[in-house]
């Protein structure tokens, strides 16, 4: 195990690093919780010429601002999983991050790393997707914002350009009669999803029907997922109470609409029907919990 | 590439090196401070072989470079120890329970182990397990290492219960 | 033939209970230096001027090199030396893995010349000054390949018209193993069951990556390494063109082997580089590089047909097997040796036909792995007798019940068994360990019981004649020092060889050092495999013992005025027998006077042996037992005894994902005598879980020859998270023809898990598992065949 050889500077803020990344183009990588990008320069599959650590550059906390909870780009995993705003405003977060690596990775990896990785197995992406999520991008010409369902393309591929850095996540909070559920299918805990779902579901004002629901899923397709309103018809106004209800049904047409890849791991069609099975579930627990009747 | 000075402050005691950007902390540790217990196993974070604790968290010291772990607290398997190397409780009751055996996953356990009680004061061996999911072991089965976990957290708690529950 | 078997009744009546150190479960100093970290392995050696080895590697599994560049790699500034074929004194490694009996002879080049093989076969070398620029020179090294047909599994190989991986033919070896008329007794069977059952790659995955360093040292090219076997030095030498004594080979502590490190791993190339650079050099493999060069298990192919009596007693059984060797020998004949003398497990086959076959590919060399072609056949076995307990209708441990072997019973091989078995009370007693069957955990859930039986070898093949030596010296202080060539996995092979010695010497095991792993420095005790050093060397080391004692009884019992049968080596001292753990008198001298109570130090007796010039050092080699097996009649003998065992586990599977969650696992073997009941314990339960991850999450997905499962991160050892403890349960019949009654125990306990898993996915869905693993998406096929 060796990385190639590589130059390095610890940039004192976003600003220095959006600077350093410009200037050093193609050749400049940024190094955040670095627990995607060495292994990749241990694997010698990179070959930067500068490394900007951004580590130094901000230490804010976890906030909740204007009913956004505020990811700092820099919060670690162990942070989502366990800080009391994360588990409060944004359970299905904290929950998919136990799935995330071990004990070591979840002290150094980053929510913002983890988003501008772009793996399509995130369990992070598929929650800032199923959230509604968006990032905060600053770039030489200042800060905009993308939301998640713009920002994942294609494999390990955003929508960010190449010297923009994510600052911040912003999470919508999670509101009364909103329920969630994280399903998620391993070969062997804390390693990649073969698949995974999150689905969000928000009740009406009576409380036992649908009012709104957002699936997406992870280790189906280039990126993570976010599935359609054309997929979720039905779901409006529904109640699932197991058995033959519209969980199934939307569960059938989302894994219809799905063509994913095989690996050593699974192939393509067992994907799909993961995708059945655990997005029916990921709809019922998110509704029961939504009623109250799942903690 | 040029090398340049750092100073690791490494179980205790701070060491001068002169080290490559491109230098993980644990070829550093390893290959220039002489630090066996701290090991290459798979460079991917997977296998926990090279855990050590920054700050008091277990990282990877192979997905860390050297220069990023200047300025804080670098604690190895070694530096549990006390004068003339006596045995760290946790140390013992791996002794005892037969927790090693070709003992290369050893260190990385026992500094995992390690932060999960602090942290928790005393874990069930369910919490146990999901500690120690980063920490591959090929002999053991891993019985016998949630057996040593699970009775240092019993003696940890018994001694400082204060201190558990706070 | 040396006589084995229950240990004289001496040693019990003259420490007045059975044993003092052996069945206790000390600490040894080894497992005190793990704990602090501080043992150093192969990697952890630093010496002045080392340079960092690395192998530049094939990128086609099967293809004719026609040029190599190596010029810019040399032009690299820090660059030492690369090295390609021709650099190579003798570039042929003949593996003649069982002896000749059977096997093709084919050479394998250390470094490929013209043709290469497999993906990752090594091709050419690089030496510099730091690993990142031997890193950078082996990507500069330009390779030119002309790519070949190839053929990637056995199957394939064995037809008509596969490309030839070797010249002279596709088979390595076909075992037979002959008796009684199997056909004429499968027509004649009230019913016949029959299966195909196929098993993977599997990667053994020590911890430590191969690893090592070499310098020259008084003219003499010295490796210490990561090896199960310090005596390939012979080989290093044949290769070098050098004589046998100008090459030592050092075996540090292994952070695991599994057989794995059985072959050689680094060692031919650190040679080769501190040979031409005449420096230390220090070589480490890459994890991924481990993963996709290293050797694997073997894929089988396993073919079974077996006859019986309506009341279920077995009438015969047809063993087809097919082996992927893949590109190279290696051990493939042994492994498949094994497989043909397992092939019916524990129990009675009258009428028999084993056929055992190893194919080349242009897959990774398969070779040694814990379980070594007896593990993979319980798969087969157990699979029958369960299929036949569900077509007769009778309990499957009815049926195993009626049909196991017991002592003096005929093998297939014609040869009898020699040892009790005491397989029987291991099924009972691991199904008692899992209590009463939990019930699903919910709707869409099933839950199924499973057990699996084995008998696998230990000690090598006995064709092989087997030795061990072993030196023991008590030194004048009393305290004593053992030398002996064996190799430590980890498993406490060195340890235990302490609590033997302590046991019969009488020294206390603080006081007692061992100098193992030293190809120049220690009696040949042949390499840490084929369960074997606990046999051998123990027996070699109780041996030596004995002597030594028997050498000093005389010179004690002159000292005490007792005679020499009459004495009690323990707790450092030698005292009459039965007069107790007290202390001597004042100053432990002997006063001569009339016997209870007084005793003498092992330093005073080490000391007055000098006086009489009667040495207190002792060489002693153990011989196994001897034999000969004719491959053409498929009759002789095999093996030179067996552990049996059960494993019993309860599991629930969701019929939805297919996934299967183990919820509970018992082990149980007979290991005639337990050492050291800590470390047998850790050995089943270690075993148990390398058994578990072949059966569910282990496979290299060797595609066209290409590797799948090329990273840590997705070739799935268990992890402490996705399986139960695994609870154990020892039998000691003390009738092993290991040292004190002992069986070997490293590697039986993998092989009964991949058929028990089976048997309880059975048992929940109805449907048996016959391909390996069972992952969850093929658990869901066996579920949707069900549906249907």
């Amino acid at each position: 195990m060796v990385a190639p050889a590589f130059e390095y500077v610890a940039a004192g803020s976003y600003d220095e690093a959006v600077r350093l990344l410009a200037d050093g183009g193609d050749e400049a990588k940024i190094l955040a919780g670095g627990q995607s990008l060495m292994p990749m320069l241990n694997l010698r599959l990179a070959h930067p010429e500068l490394l900007i650590d951004i580590n130094a550059a901000d230490d804010r906390q976890p906030s909740v601002e204007g009913g956004m909870l505020v990811l700092p780009a820099l919060t670690r995993h162990r942070v989502l999983l366990e800080h009391d705003l994360v588990r409060r405003h944004c359970p299905l977060l904290a929950a998919a991050v136990w799935h995330v690596g071990n004990v070591r990775v979840r002290n150094r990896g980053t929510v913002g790393g983890s988003l501008a990785h772009a793996d399509p197995t995130s369990e992070i992406g598929s929650c800032a997707l199923a959230t509604g999520a968006q990032v905060i991008a600053r770039g030489p010409g200042g800060e905009r914002t993308v939301p998640a369902s713009e920002l994942f393309v294609s494999y390990w591929t955003t929508a960010l350009a190449e010297s923009e850095i994510i600052t911040d996540v912003l999470i919508p909070a999670g509101r009364p009669r909103q329920g969630w559920s994280f399903q998620e299918m391993v070969r062997r805990t804390s390693d990649f999803a073969i698949v995974a779902v999150a689905a969000l579901v928000e009740l009406d004002e009576r409380a036992d029907t649908i009012a709104a629901a957002r699936v997406a899923l992870a280790g189906v397709a280039d990126r993570v997922v976010l599935a359609g309103p054309e997929l979720l018809t039905g779901l409006t106004g529904s109640v699932l109470t197991g058995g033959d209800d519209a969980a199934d049904a939307v569960a059938a047409r989302i894994a219809g609409s799905l063509d994913p890849a095989d690996d050593v791991h699974a192939s393509g069609d067992y994907r799909r029907r993961l995708v059945r099975v655990l997005t029916a579930r990921a709809l019922r627990e998110a509704y029961a919990r939504a009623t109250g009747a799942v903690a | 590439m040029t090398r340049r000075r750092l100073v690791l402050s490494v179980n205790g005691g701070d060491h001068e090196v002169w080290v490559l950007p491109s230098d993980t902390l644990l070829d550093v540790l390893h290959d220039e401070l002489g630090l066996a217990d701290v090991r290459y196993g798979c460079g991917e974070g997977v296998c926990g072989t090279c855990t050590v604790l920054l700050d008091g968290e277990p990282v990877n010291g192979c997905l860390i470079l050297a220069v990023q772990a200047a300025g804080q607290k670098i604690t190895t398997l070694r530096g549990l120890m006390g004068p003339g190397e006596t045995l760290h409780p946790l140390q013992e009751c791996f002794l005892r329970r037969g927790a090693s055996q070709c003992g290369f996953c050893t260190p990385g356990m026992v500094l995992t182990a390690l932060d999960l009680v602090r942290r928790r004061g005393r874990p069930s061996r369910d919490e146990i397990r999901y500690a120690l999911v980063g920490n591959l072991c090929r002999c053991t089965g891993y019985t016998k290492i949630l057996d040593a976990v699970e009775e240092y957290a019993g003696q940890a708690a018994e001694a400082a219960p204060a201190e558990v529950r706070s | 033939m040396t006589t084995v078997g229950p240990p004289p009744a001496g040693e019990r009546q003259l420490t007045g209970q059975p044993y003092r150190v052996v069945g206790q479960s000390p600490a040894h100093h080894d497992f005190v230096d793990k704990v602090k970290g501080a043992l150093l392995y192969a990697a952890d050696w630093r010496l002045p001027g080392m340079l960092h080895g690395r192998i530049v590697r094939s990128q086609l599994p099967s293809a004719r090199i026609t040029g190599i560049d190596v010029s810019a790699a040399r032009a690299l500034p820090g660059v030492v030396a690369v090295l390609t074929a021709a650099d190579v004194p003798s570039n042929s490694i003949v593996e003649m893995a069982s002896g000749g009996l059977a096997e093709l002879e084919v050479s394998m080049p250390v470094l490929a010349t013209d043709r290469v093989r497999y993906l990752g076969e090594p091709v050419a070398l690089v030496a510099a000054v730091t690993q990142q620029i031997a890193a950078e020179a082996a990507e500069l090294v330009s390779v030119d390949y002309e790519e070949l047909p190839g053929v990637f599994d056995a199957e394939s190989a064995r037809a008509d018209g596969a490309p030839r991986v070797h010249e002279v033919g596709n088979t390595l070896v076909s075992w037979q193993i002959r008796c009684g008329d199997a056909a004429a007794a499968l027509a004649a069977a009230d019913v016949v069951v029959e299966g195909e059952y196929r098993s993977q790659h599997v990667e053994h995955a020590y911890l430590e990556p191969e690893a090592g360093v070499g310098w020259m040292e008084n003219g003499v090219l010295t490796l210490r390494v990561s090896t199960q076997v310090i005596e390939h030095a012979v080989t290093i030498a044949r290769i070098l063109q050098v004589p046998q004594s100008k090459v030592r080979v050092i075996a540090a502590y292994m952070g695991g082997g599994f057989g794995g490190k059985e072959d050689m791993t680094v060692e031919p190339y650190l040679a080769l580089l501190v040979w031409h650079t005449r420096r230390p050099v220090r070589m480490i493999w890459d994890r991924q590089e481990s993963l996709t060069g290293s050797t694997k298990r073997h894929p089988f192919i396993m073919r079974y047909r077996t006859g019986a009596t309506s009341d279920g007693t077995l009438t015969a059984q047809q063993v087809e097997i097919l082996g992927d060797a893949g590109a190279y020998p290696n051990l493939s004949p042994r492994v498949l040796f094994a497989a043909a003398a397992c092939a019916c497990g524990p129990y009675r086959v009258p009428n028999a036909s084993i056929t055992s076959s190893a194919m080349f590919t242009n897959n990774v060399p398969s070779s040694a792995f814990r379980g070594f072609g007896a593990m993979q056949i319980v798969l087969g076995y157990e699979s029958q007798m369960d299929e036949l307990a569900a077509r007769l209708r009778i309990s499957r441990t009815e049926l195993r019940e009626r049909n196991f072997l017991a002592k003096g019973d005929l093998l297939p091989s014609g040869e009898r068994v020699g040892t009790c078995v005491e397989v029987g009370p291991t099924m009972h007693r691991a199904l008692a360990l899992l209590g009463e069957p939990p019930p699903p955990s919910g709707p869409g859930k099933v839950t199924g019981r499973g057990i699996g039986c084995n008998r696998h070898p230990y000690g090598r093949a006995i064709w092989f004649r087997d030795k061990a030596a072993a030196w023991l010296s008590l030194q004048a202080d009393g305290t004593l020092l053992i030398r002996c060539g064996v190799t430590d996995l980890g498993a406490g092979q060195a340890a235990s060889l302490c609590q033997i010695a302590a046991e019969v010497l009488g020294a206390p095991l603080d006081d007692i050092s061992i100098y193992i792993g030293d190809s120049a420095l220690n009696p040949p005790a042949g390499g840490t495999f084929a369960t074997r050093q606990l046999y051998m060397s123990g027996n070699a080391v109780l041996q030596a013992a004995r002597e030594l004692r028997d050498r000093m009884a005389p010179v004690a019992a002159d000292l005490l005025g007792v005679p020499p049968g009459e004495l009690e080596f323990a707790a450092g001292r030698v005292r009459p027998a039965g007069a107790g753990d007290a202390p001597a008198g004042a100053g432990g001298a002997p006063d001569g006077g009339d016997g209870g109570g007084v005793s003498v130090t092992l330093a005073e007796l080490a000391a007055a042996c000098e006086q009489r010039s009667i040495s207190t050092a002792h060489l002693s080699t153990w011989r196994g037992e001897a034999g000969s097996f004719d491959p053409r009649t498929g009759q002789g003998d095999t093996f030179p005894d067996y552990t049996y065992g059960t494993h019993a586990a309860d599991v629930e599977v969701d019929t939805e994902t297919g996934q299967v969650r183990v919820l509970r696992y018992a082990a149980c073997h007979d290991v005639g005598r337990a050492i050291n009941p800590m470390r047998v314990e850790g050995q089943i339960q270690g075993g148990a879980m390398q058994g578990l991850g072949y059966a569910l999450t282990e496979d290299m997905g060797i595609d066209d020859g290409y590797v799948q499962a090329g990273l840590f991160a997705n070739y799935l050892i268990p992890n402490a998270q996705d399986f139960p403890d695994v609870l154990v349960g020892i039998i000691e019949s003390g009738e092993g023809k290991g040292p004190l009654g002992a069986r070997g125990i490293g590697e039986p306990p993998i092989g009964n898990v991949a058929a028990t898993i089976a048997s309880a996915i059975q048992d929940a869905i109805g449907v048996r598992p016959a391909q390996l693993p069972m992952t969850p998406e093929r658990v869901l096929a066996l579920i949707d065949m069900r549906a249907t």
